[in-house]
């Protein structure tokens, strides 16, 4: 079963919640609870034995990394051992992007890019110090939290599990619920209703040719933010039900002024884990190694190494890694109007000229989607 | 102490600590004075400086908007 697809999984969506909202407003702690629940998803979700015993895997996998790594650390805080982690972590999902042949579909685990980017970033942060030690409990709750398990959002586990410690009162759970019920209703009505109209009447029927190529790109960006909003919203309403705030993934990204700015309201969980995990680390490491005489060069390098980890994060196929690069020499450029050209950063904060800086950024960002369907090649 | 952190931060904000003295409590990423990229400078230059090893994932931007508030987070470590 796929989370957020059917009637089906809503039926049972409902009734898994009933309880939770029932300790919810007594003011008590939903995590054990919620455990529960998505141990039941779990089974749900990957349905089949195969699927339940690779997932299971995969999770135990990352979990024994975790704990040797936590040990490690403290002794000794060696670079190396840490890049050896994340390549040990990134194991499975590699195999997977490359589908070997010898493994069959084993490895095509729902969702195996976004547990990989949860798990990595909690040896990071022990690395970091950051985290003395991570709960058994929350580690495995926070990995596998069912509602964001297929599709993100990613979250941090420091919030989570420091959300996890801190529960809610009685009052601000009500306050919680209502949010809550309201983004899972505003992301099917998103997801199902909008982005279903789009695929069914526009889309769907488009032929192959120059001017369909240009209404796909448009009806593809469309339809790919209502989809993909409309995801992450019943995901994080059906989060703050089971007490946990997870962070929102979609901030009106069609107002965007240029393409930083549209990476800070576009998959928002992604593009800031990106930015936190990849881009600041390699530019602060660069900066203090004197890597490089200009320290933009630095920024600049960082922005095509975070890009093109981004495309690669969806697949190894052409198409993904010429959207990161793409996107890399979008950033740079970005930055390089905005240090070099005297005035341009005033004129973008001119209210008159600020539909102008919008219509361009949505006409890039819904190309750049374009090249990321796969249609064009 | 509070005067070097205030002299690294002018620096990469490209204006002078007497300019920042004027409004302690100014938002830097408002007025456009820092960035990302400037704000990892400037944790190198803590780090380099001063001894203070702050990490990039440890600071929100919320904790660091205004000198006041560098000031605060420096010297707590330092």
């Amino acid at each position: 079963m796929i989370p957020f697809d059917s009637l089906y999984f809503f039926y049972i969506l409902i009734i898994a919640l009933i309880p939770a909202v029932i300790l919810g407003l007594m003011g008590k702690k939903i995590k054990y609870y919620g455990a529960v629940v998505t141990l039941l998803f779990l089974a749900l979700i990957f349905n089949t034995p195969t699927k339940f015993l690779y997932v299971s895997a995969f999770v135990l996998w990352q979990f024994l990394i975790v704990h040797v790594f936590e040990r490690v650390f403290k002794k000794t805080k060696k670079r190396p051992l840490l890049w050896l982690a994340v390549l040990l972590m990134l194991v499975p999902m590699i195999l997977t992007k490359f589908r070997l042949e010898i493994m069959g579909s084993i490895f095509g685990i729902l969702g195996l890019s976004y547990l990989s980017f949860r798990c990595i970033q909690i040896i990071i942060d022990i690395y970091d110090g950051l985290i003395d030690k991570i709960k058994t409990f929350d580690f495995f709750y926070f990995v596998l939290f069912f509602p964001c398990i297929s599709s993100g959002p990613i979250d941090r586990s420091r919030r989570f599990c420091k959300e996890l410690e801190k529960g809610y009162t009685k009052e601000e759970y009500l306050e919680l619920l209502n949010k809550g019920v309201w983004k899972i209703f505003s992301g099917v009505f998103y997801n199902f209703i909008i982005s279903g109209i789009i695929y069914t009447y526009w889309i769907g029927k488009l032929d192959s040719g120059f001017l369909n190529d240009i209404s796909y790109m448009y009806g593809y960006t469309l339809f790919l933010f209502f989809n993909f909003a409309g995801y992450s919203n019943m995901a994080i309403g059906t989060a703050y039900i089971l007490g946990v705030k997870i962070p929102d993934n979609f901030n009106m990204p069609f107002g965007a002024l240029d393409l930083k700015d549209f990476w800070a309201r576009w998959h928002i969980s992604l593009s800031t884990w990106l930015r936190d995990y990849v881009y600041s680390r390699f530019v602060m490491s660069a900066l203090k190694g004197k890597w490089f005489k200009n320290p933009y060069t630095a920024s600049y390098i960082g922005y095509f190494i975070t890009m093109m980890t981004m495309g690669i994060w969806h697949g190894f196929e052409l198409h993904y890694i010429v959207y990161g690069i793409y996107h890399g020499a979008l950033m740079c450029l970005n930055d390089v109007l905005d240090n070099k050209v005297k005035g341009f950063k005033k004129l973008k904060r001119d209210r008159k000229w600020q539909p102008l800086f919008c219509f361009v950024t949505i006409n890039l960002v819904a190309f750049g989607l374009l090249i990321f369907s796969g249609r064009l090649f | 102490m509070d005067e070097k952190i205030l002299e690294i931060l002018a620096e990469k904000c490209g204006v002078e600590p007497e300019d920042l003295k004027e409004d302690m409590d100014i938002d830097l990423f408002e007025e456009g004075l820092l960035d990302s990229f400037a704000v990892l400078g400037l944790l190198v230059d803590f780090d380099e400086k001063l001894g203070v090893k702050l990490e990039i994932t440890e600071v929100d931007r919320a904790d660091i908007n205004t000198p006041n508030k560098v000031i605060e987070v420096v010297s707590k470590r330092g």
